[in-house]
């Protein structure tokens, strides 16, 4: 038999073993007619009964590009998930062969790399103009899923992975060449060794905030942390039968069927979350979370697709490009050229636009890159200010910006210099004093002598008396007359505890081991801030449903009425001993602490006030469990968003302090709290990326007990510090004293 | 809690929450009330005499084993089971807890606890706000600090007036004492002989008191050395207005841990000995102090005040005791009430008051006889400092005499096994005279007709402080 038709009929075989595995068992008929028809031709084939196999073999074909057309309309989103997961699916490699014109791997060779599961490397694409041809640089970084082999581990990457990435992300910002970053991943891999799952990922975030060179990210298989470790990015392009969400839709039905470790969802759950969570291209595009789509063939772009990486490419270079060309070119012409790049007709391959940017154009790509993602998802949380009081906000905040300037830019700097002088004046002048009324004080001192006894004999003035422990806020359970046992009775052997002791005079903390009992947000900011120095603001926007997820928005009104509160995220000024400071704090008590985009929203809203008011800015955790699933990306892009504000906030030179209580896990972590340069603990904290039943899931092995308390993330570096509870108070006022940057009101 | 109709304490029913010689004191003064009682023992326990006499004399569920003396939860189970309506702690374990005082009184299940009322056990348990409240009212306490300190240039100013102080005072050898302020049991204090020493202390004890106390804080004090240790009996009925007292005590001559092992009443004898100063007006004042304030505070049940007699006759209020004390049978030994039957028995009082009953009499009726002192006889080794003895006493006798009251519960019949648990008190005796001569001499006489044997588990001999007791009898009231 001829070679040429065995491999196509090979290729057949291929797709059609593809398609079935897609469908998970439907559209059989379909996929029986192809089966029949391939069989058929292949029995006759080799039995050689054929007489023109060449010509039979284009008509199959042809009725194999019919069914996958037809059957491409039908494509669920659970169906695209399967796609993206599929072994037949185009990876990173055949990206780099294909698109790229040369390249080199930088991180590691297959499986002798610190982690193969990230794959970096240099490449060049050969552009020509006219005669004359021009070479550009490009760093090309992602996950490589190595078309199933074992060892890239499904682009899973581990923490030190995406330390690579970060690494090779500051190489190309030190040789001013753009980053291309390729998202493959189903999610990061969700161990804590040193840098953490969680706080490698926030790190990623926050320096691609600020990165100096044009970042292009284009999406494929993009699932939550994983995919925002190499995601922040100037353009985001997506492909078109890819994925991008939240969570994996399993582990969003495990989530919404309330399943125990060990159980699987029901099929349906799945696909029904899949439905709801708008994971595709088309929703994503829609709520403006990725720039373009780039076209597949029928039923997703696999090796052999040429034409699909020819079109990749072209794309690719349009995104480059426009990046460069919107921060370097001066208006009037930028317009122009940012029209014959956009023109379809374009080819990408015969224009030539420089890649290098000057200094100014850098920072002016930097600014807008960091308000782009500022303005995301602000239509996902419903904003109930009254319209006149959002507006005359924003004049507020338009008219105090350069009253501030003033403020502290100008009449501070001088009014040191006027203090320093007076204060030499008025020292030297007591020097003189106490000379000239020497020989007079002299004869006094009998009456001093006096003075000594009475003050260490009779009472003295005390004003504050902060030695007594009274707290402002009781937790309501002080009032229940029963024992409580501590969890750490049988180790430590404590006493059972009386629960109005406990939850009032002891703050929830064992007296004789410490351990921390959960308390209320309230008793936080009751007790943790001075009396009756806390204002809330941004109350009114509220946690939405912006994906209209099923039976939601119930669940949300049941949250808001069992809490009084609107959204997880109360954001609020407050002072501790005078000093005051802007608190977001993130409530274990509102749905588990989930964070979405009114969360977002009240976030970002915070730390620009502090900035703008150059006051310290406190992100408070009591709880949270990651994003919110059921508002899908809404939920997602949160962690870039937060990250910049606060990436934003810490550059204006003010004090971002994280302050983690009882469980954090996810997502906030792996963004705007991981970032943090200060992170301290509350001894009751559990810190982490993801909880003990989703790393068995993930991964299949049984973490140790405490894997996650604060004392283990402690001694992985993850946080700087443990706190008493008791001591909240007293550590924060040593914190706001002693550490942040220069732009504090009270420095 | 000023209740007209009388109260009818036989309705009730104690838990005893102590144990050995004043769980059996407590029992016998509820026997003598008619008032029912329930004691508890735990396994190292069975054989103490007080688990006997609950046998004997208790009524219906009148004794229960418990696991610990210290568990809450346990005596409130108990209590509940029981269906006692008050609480006795006696002295140590739950006696000066004012947690403990506010959950027997605020549970659901409402108790009596016979003492002060929570409150006052928790406003003079803390020795800031005692000597605030002292100096409030004029009394005299030691020279220094009344609040804690926290800024070390402040803390070395008051060191150095302390210094300046005693000095001026012509004390040759100034001491200053800086001690954590959250601290108490002797934990968190030094002596600074130089203020050029006290910076390095002060930040020593500073950075002890962040790390054991969560408090920084620390009280700068003048240290006394030579001083009389002198106490303040005072009862007071729950309208904490009429406080009365019952003399005073002195409780010099301790061991070398600083724990008490003769005590005397009166404090002085300024009749029959004499003093640098003028005695008796130290014991006038003192008295006068404690009173007022017992009456500032509205101290409601009894309790002692406790001061340091210089050798100037200058007096210190050191702190005072939130509860009925061990030597409370030397100052009832030495009063008697007018109108009132037999011998004046303040453990009984305690509990009358503590239920409810008013006091019933005034300062004018409470009258002083005599000199009482008493011996806390200790199975240890005074020549070693005190270490405590462990083993098996064999014979325990003594000679009855009118002038004597033994109050112990160890086993006069049965050889008894020293549990190491608790505190090794063995017994306490009270000897009578009607002046220190013929007390001293009646002491000695105790003493000497003393039989204390035993053998530990080595075969050695019994080892107590009689003899201690003996050669510091001829040192009481001496100053």
């Amino acid at each position: 038999m001829d070679n040429t038709i065995e491999k196509r009929i090979q290729s057949l075989n291929d797709r059609l073993s593809y398609t079935r595995d897609i469908f998970a068992g439907k559209h059989e008929d379909s996929i029986r007619l192809l089966d029949e028809k391939l069989t058929e031709f292949t029995n006759r084939v080799r039995n050689g009964e054929v007489e023109d196999p060449h010509t039979e073999i284009v008509s199959l074909e042809d009725l194999f590009v019919f069914v996958e057309k037809r059957l491409e309309k039908l494509i669920t989103p659970m169906d695209r998930v399967r796609i993206v997961r599929h072994p037949q699916r185009i990876c990173l490699r055949d990206i780099l062969e294909n698109v790229y014109d040369n390249f080199t791997e930088v991180g590691g060779q297959d499986e002798h790399s610190l982690d193969p599961s990230m794959l970096i490397a240099r490449a060049v694409i050969t552009r020509r103009r006219g005669k004359k041809m021009h070479t550009q640089s490009v760093m090309v970084i992602g996950q490589e899923k190595g078309h199933g082999a074992e060892f890239r581990n499904g682009g899973s990457v581990k923490p030190w992975g995406n330390a690579k990435a970060l690494q090779y992300m500051r190489v190309a910002e030190t040789e001013g060449i753009p980053i291309h970053c390729y998202i493959f991943t189903p999610g990061s891999y969700p161990i804590e060794d040193y840098p953490g799952a969680a706080q490698q990922i926030a790190r990623n975030i926050y320096t691609m905030a600020g990165l100096r060179v044009p970042v292009i990210s284009i999406i494929s298989e993009g699932g939550s942390g994983g995919a925002e470790a190499i995601g922040l990015a100037d353009k985001r392009l997506m492909l078109s039968h890819g994925y991008y969400s939240v969570i994996s839709p399993e582990g969003g039905a495990a989530i919404e069927g309330r399943l125990k470790a060990g159980q699987r969802a029901a099929p349906e759950l799945i696909e029904h979350c899949a439905q709801n969570l708008h994971i595709t291209a088309q929703d994503n595009l829609s709520f403006g979370y990725i720039d373009s789509v780039v076209q597949e063939p029928a039923l997703g772009a696999r090796p052999h697709h040429f034409d699909f990486f020819r079109s990749l490419r072209q794309e690719v270079l349009r995104a480059t490009d426009e990046v460069v060309i919107t921060n370097t070119k001066p208006p009037m012409v930028r317009g122009l050229a940012l029209a014959r790049l956009r023109n379809p007709e374009a080819n990408l391959d015969e224009m030539y636009v420089r890649w290098g940017m000057s200094g100014a154009a850098k920072n002016r790509m930097r600014e807008r890159r960091q308000q782009k993602f500022l303005r995301l998802s602000r239509a996902a949380a419903i904003d109930n200010r009254p319209f006149l009081a959002k507006n005359a906000a924003a004049l507020r905040d338009w008219v105090t910006k350069p009253w501030m300037h003033f403020k502290y830019d100008f009449v501070r700097r001088h009014q040191r210099k006027l203090h320093n002088i007076m204060e030499e004046l008025s020292s030297e002048w007591d020097v003189f004093k106490g000379r000239l009324f020497s020989p007079w004080k002299r004869i006094a001192s009998p009456a001093e002598k006096k003075a000594t006894a009475k003050e260490l004999t009779t009472l003295s003035n005390w004003v504050d008396d902060n030695r007594v422990s009274k707290w402002n806020y009781l937790s309501p359970r002080y009032k229940v007359d029963r024992t409580i046992t501590c969890p750490n009775s049988a180790s430590y052997g404590c006493l059972d505890l009386w629960g109005p002791d406990l939850f009032a005079e002891f703050a929830g903390v064992c007296s004789h081991c410490g351990y921390h009992f959960p308390m209320e947000p309230e008793w936080y900011v009751q007790n943790v801030f001075d009396k009756g120095s806390v204002f809330e603001f941004n109350r009114e926007i509220e946690a939405g449903n912006p994906l209209n997820f099923p039976n939601f928005e119930e669940r949300i009104k049941a949250a808001q009425e069992k809490t009084g509160c609107r959204s997880g995220c109360m954001t609020f000024e407050a002072r501790i001993d005078g000093t005051k400071l802007v608190v977001a704090m993130l409530m274990g008590t509102f749905r588990g602490g989930s964070f979405g985009a009114a969360e977002g929203y009240k976030f970002v809203e915070a730390a620009a006030r502090a900035a703008k008011k150059r006051y310290p800015f406190l992100a408070y955790v009591h709880g949270t469990a990651g994003i919110r699933i059921q508002e899908g990306t809404h939920g997602v892009i949160q962690m870039p968003r937060c990250t910049v504000a606060v990436r934003r906030y810490i550059e204006s030179g003010g004090l971002y302090l994280v302050l983690y209580d009882t469980n954090s896990f996810a997502g906030p972590v792996a963004s705007f709290l991981g970032c943090a340069p200060y992170q301290f603990a509350v001894r009751s904290s559990n810190i982490g990326f993801a909880g003990p039943g989703v790393i068995k899931e993930t991964t299949g092995m049984d973490i140790p007990p405490k894997y996650h308390r604060s004392y283990r993330a402690l001694s992985r570096g993850h946080i700087q510090g443990i706190w008493d509870r008791r001591q909240i108070r007293a550590n924060l006022k040593q914190a706001l004293l002693t550490m942040g940057g220069r732009n504090l009101y009270y420095r | 809690m000023e209740n007209k109709e009388p109260v009818d304490i036989t309705r009730h029913k104690i838990l005893v929450a102590n144990r050995g010689e004043i769980a059996m004191r407590i029992m016998r003064a509820c026997r003598t009330l008619g008032v029912a009682f329930t004691a508890v023992y735990t396994r190292e326990d069975a054989d103490s005499g007080h688990v006997r006499l609950a046998r004997e004399q208790g009524g219906d569920k009148s004794l229960y084993r418990v696991s610990s003396y210290h568990d809450a939860n346990e005596l409130m189970a108990v209590a509940d089971d029981a269906e006692c309506t008050a609480v006795h702690p006696g002295y140590g374990f739950f006696a000066e807890d004012f947690r403990f005082a506010r959950r027997v009184c605020k549970r659901d299940r409402r108790l009596i606890f016979i003492g002060p009322s929570w409150k006052i056990i928790r406003e003079l348990g803390d020795k800031i706000n005692t000597k605030r409240l002292a100096r409030s009212l004029n009394v005299p306490t030691v020279p220094g600090s009344d609040r804690p300190i926290y800024d070390e240039m402040e803390a070395e100013r008051i060191a150095r007036s302390v210094f300046e102080f005693q000095a001026q005072q012509g004390i040759a050898r100034p001491l200053v004492l800086v001690k954590a302020s959250a601290g108490g049991g002797g934990m968190g204090i030094e002596e600074v002989y130089d203020i050029d020493n006290f910076r390095s202390v002060y930040r020593r004890i500073r950075n002890y008191a962040l790390r054991q106390f969560k408090d920084e804080g620390v009280l700068i004090e003048q240290r006394i050395t030579d001083f009389n240790h002198l106490e303040v009996q005072i009862v007071s009925d729950r309208s904490g207005k009429n406080p009365v007292h019952f003399g005073t005590r002195n409780c010099s001559i301790q061991s070398t841990g600083l724990q008490k092992r003769v005590e005397v009443a009166p404090g002085f004898v300024p009749a029959q000995m004499d003093y640098s100063f003028d005695a008796a007006k130290v014991l006038q004042d003192i008295v006068h102090y404690s009173l007022t304030m017992a009456r500032k505070v509205g101290y409601d049940n009894v309790g002692t005040w406790e001061w340091i007699v210089t050798r100037q006759g200058e007096p210190f209020l050191m702190e005072v005791n939130t509860r009925i004390q061990v030597e409370n049978g030397v100052s009832a030994r030495i009063s008697s009430i007018r109108n009132h039957e037999g011998p004046v028995d303040l453990i009984a009082e305690q509990i009358r008051i503590g239920l409810g009953e008013p006091l019933g009499y005034t300062q004018d009726d409470v009258t002083f006889d005599g000199v009482g002192i008493e011996y806390r006889l200790i199975a240890e080794d005074p020549e070693h400092g005190f270490t405590p003895w462990v083993g098996r006493i064999e014979r325990f006798a003594w000679k009855e005499e009118p002038w004597l009251t033994m109050l112990t519960h160890v086993p006069t019949d049965t050889p008894y096994e020293i549990p190491t648990e608790f505190d090794p008190n063995l017994a306490l005796a009270i000897i009578w005279g009607k002046d220190l001569a013929e007390a001293r001499e009646r002491g000695v006489s105790f003493l000497d007709n003393l039989h204390l044997e035993g053998r530990n588990n080595a075969g050695e001999a019994l080892k107590s402080n009689v003899d201690f007791l003996r050669a510091n009898t001829a040192r009481t009231l001496r100053f």
